[in-house]
């Protein structure tokens, strides 16, 4: 359809050139019409010159109510008012054929309004129609345009390029500015996870070993205590005899264990602070007997001694020296 | 001020006259053993992020039972408050939290005078990961009632911030006397591992658990579970306990760690059998760096710095010989 219309108005159509001509005789021309017949209005008597105008108004005002209703109605109705049109058509010289021409292709836009030009010149009364016809038809054409676009993947809808242009913008430099920030708040995050170490779900060699050492030391120490309280199992410590002789086991007990050398195993896992001050001829220390710690004095004195500790603890090794010297 | 969570106990601290709750001292010293009982602060300061705050609470639970689980600190409170507060308390010691450039550090202190031992930790797993990368993580319900053992390992080396840093550790947890102690308290145990090489400090956490031994598998879990097994793929009921099960990989080293009990821990570990002992890690997990020792709390004279303990120990060597 649109193809064959495009044939027929190319056809009427003249060249570029031949155009420019026509339009700018026309425009004297009609410079001149309009100073006519303003010379005429003025000549002529107003009544009868209004009478004139009656009737053309009538004929525009029908014009204009005929186009308000085109205008008002819908598409589909276009092709039935397009058959009567087509009559009309014979009448404006064309003129409405050229309005749909132009709503299909707007290429021929130009082309259109130099034939309408043209129309004017002929048909100088519907000027001022024509004047409105192209202001609604620039309406028209952009808002068909919108309603053709038929884009319902678009996030965006049915908006104004200008405006849908603003809004992918603003959209896309927010998208932009989150990113930034949850990059700013991923580097924060993993700042703040330094030294945060997920452990694996095997054992490996490190925590056996370590688990082996702790295992061994709560052995230790569970002989020490089955062995401890062994002794002590048929006595009962409120009776004044057995508490006695309770008293002299623990004590007895206590020195034998401070005077037993170092059989350990493993040595080298297990020395005390106390292990290590004293040499190997000095009496083993169970490192897990915490009791035992405390039961030396300088340990005990930690307590009370809080800020004389520090120099304390740097004059101990010197003590320990000596006694190996001494020894 | 630091403050608490209300429960009768503390308030009863904070109403009460401060002469008669001092009198009281309700639990500062032990009744069986007479010894003074170490309690302990564990806090943060300065912001911190999620998962330091939260090895400070596994630190918190660590420290059960003597040491305010639910301590609140505020911006605003510094470390004199926390001072005020310890002294009717009888917190002995504070464990605080803190982040220096990235990585975070902990400081072990005495109160009220110090020392202060500073460390950097350079690694460190939360109870929660621990949990997570175990098959069956294991939590009894009474697992935080009594304080944790501690075992120092390899602190030996005659290096005297070493040796502060033994008696600052075998000092923050209670001592047990192994005349009156009982082997059921015994259920946590606190590793302390130093590594020469590296002058890393291990820092573990395991609960502690009793297995009899030789008694197959299927036995122990029934008697146990107090559940009827399943012996639907059995011929014979005495199938159930004659048939062998699957050796265990550890068996090898349950010799080790086999103890005889004199008394009967529980219903399942009798006087009467042998029993091993098993270890599950219960976190948190930290590996130290010991960075610092400061005369004071959090201040004073710095007795030992690892960046400069070169030029540290050449200038203390002289004065100790005079000293002498």
């Amino acid at each position: 359809m649109a193809d064959t219309h495009v044939i027929s108005v190319s056809n009427t159509i003249p060249t570029p050139a031949d155009l420019t001509k026509s339009v700018r005789k026309k425009k004297l021309k009609r410079v001149s019409n309009e100073q006519k017949m303003e010379k005429r209005m003025k000549s002529i008597p107003r009544y009868q010159g209004s009478s004139k105008k009656l009737a053309d108004d009538k004929k525009a005002k029908r014009l204009i109510r005929k186009r308000t209703r085109e205008y008002n109605s819908d598409e589909e109705e276009e092709g039935d008012a397009k058959k009567t049109k087509s009559e009309s058509n014979k009448k404006h010289g064309g003129f409405v054929e050229e309005e749909f021409q132009a709503d299909d292709d707007d290429d021929d836009d130009d082309d259109f309004e130099e034939e309408s030009d043209e129309d004017e010149d002929g048909v100088e009364r519907t000027k001022e129609v024509t004047k409105f016809v192209e202001g609604c038809r620039a309406f028209k054409t952009a808002f068909q345009k919108i309603m053709k676009k038929n884009q319902p993947s678009d996030a965006l809808g049915p908006v104004l390029s200008a405006h849908k242009k603003l809004l992918i913008e603003k959209l896309a430099e927010e998208v932009e500015e989150l990113k930034g920030k949850r990059e700013v708040k991923k580097e924060r995050h993993l700042v703040g996870e330094k030294g945060h170490v997920l452990p694996a779900n095997f054992l490996n060699s490190k925590d056996k070993f370590l688990s082996s050492i702790a295992t061994k030391g709560v052995v230790k120490l569970f002989n020490a205590v089955n062995k401890a309280q062994h002794a002590q199992k048929g006595l009962n410590p409120n009776k004044a005899k057995d508490a006695k002789t309770l008293a002299k086991r623990k004590k007895d007990a206590f020195l034998s264990e401070l005077r037993k050398p170092t059989t350990n195993t493993n040595d080298g896992l297990f020395k005390s602070s106390k292990n290590d001050e004293k040499n190997k001829d000095e009496p083993a220390w169970d490192p897990l007997k915490d009791s035992y710690m405390l039961t030396n004095p300088k340990l005990k004195d930690w307590d009370k001694k809080d800020s004389s500790l520090a120099y304390e603890s740097y004059k101990t090794p010197l003590e320990s020296s000596d006694e190996e010297e001494e020894e | 001020m630091a403050r608490f969570k209300k429960n009768s106990a503390r308030r009863s601290h904070a109403i009460g006259k401060p002469g008669t709750a001092l009198n009281k001292k309700p639990t500062v010293v032990d009744d069986l053993t007479g010894d003074k009982i170490p309690k302990s602060f564990v806090f943060t300061r300065g912001k911190l992020p999620g998962s330091v705050k939260q090895l400070k609470m596994d630190l918190r639970k660590l420290m059960l039972p003597h040491t305010a689980l639910k301590l609140k600190e505020k911006k605003r409170n510094n470390m004199k408050d926390f001072l005020n507060i310890s002294g009717p308390m009888g917190v002995s010691h504070f464990l605080i939290l803190s982040k220096g450039d990235g990585t975070p550090s902990l400081q072990v202190a005495r109160t009220p005078q110090g020392p202060t031992l500073s460390f950097k930790i350079s690694e460190y797993s939360l109870a929660a990961d621990v949990a997570k990368s175990q098959l069956h993580p294991r939590c009894p319900q009474d697992l935080f009632k009594n304080p944790p053992l501690i075992v120092l390992s390899g602190f030996g080396t005659g290096e005297q911030h070493l040796k502060l840093t033994t008696i600052m550790f075998q000092n923050i947890f209670p001592s047990i006397d192994i005349n009156t102690v009982k082997l059921s308290s015994c259920q946590r145990i606190v590793l302390l591992n130093y590594d020469k090489e590296t002058k890393l400090i291990d820092f573990r956490h395991y609960s502690i658990r009793l297995q009899p031994v030789g008694v197959s598998r299927r036995v122990r879990k029934f008697v146990q579970n107090h559940q009827v097994p399943d012996l639907s793929n059995l011929h014979d009921v005495s199938d159930f306990i004659t048939r062998a099960g699957y050796g265990s990989e550890s068996e090898a080293d349950e010799e080790a760690s086999m103890v005889d009990l004199t008394s009967d821990l529980n219903r399942i570990n009798r006087a009467s059998n042998k029993s091993a002992i098993k270890l599950q890690e219960i976190g948190p997990r930290m590996t130290l760096q010991l960075t610092k020792i400061e005369e004071g709390l959090c201040s004073g004279g710095v007795i030992y710095s690892e960046y400069v303990s070169g030029v540290k120990k050449q200038e203390q060597k002289p004065g100790e010989e005079s000293l002498v």
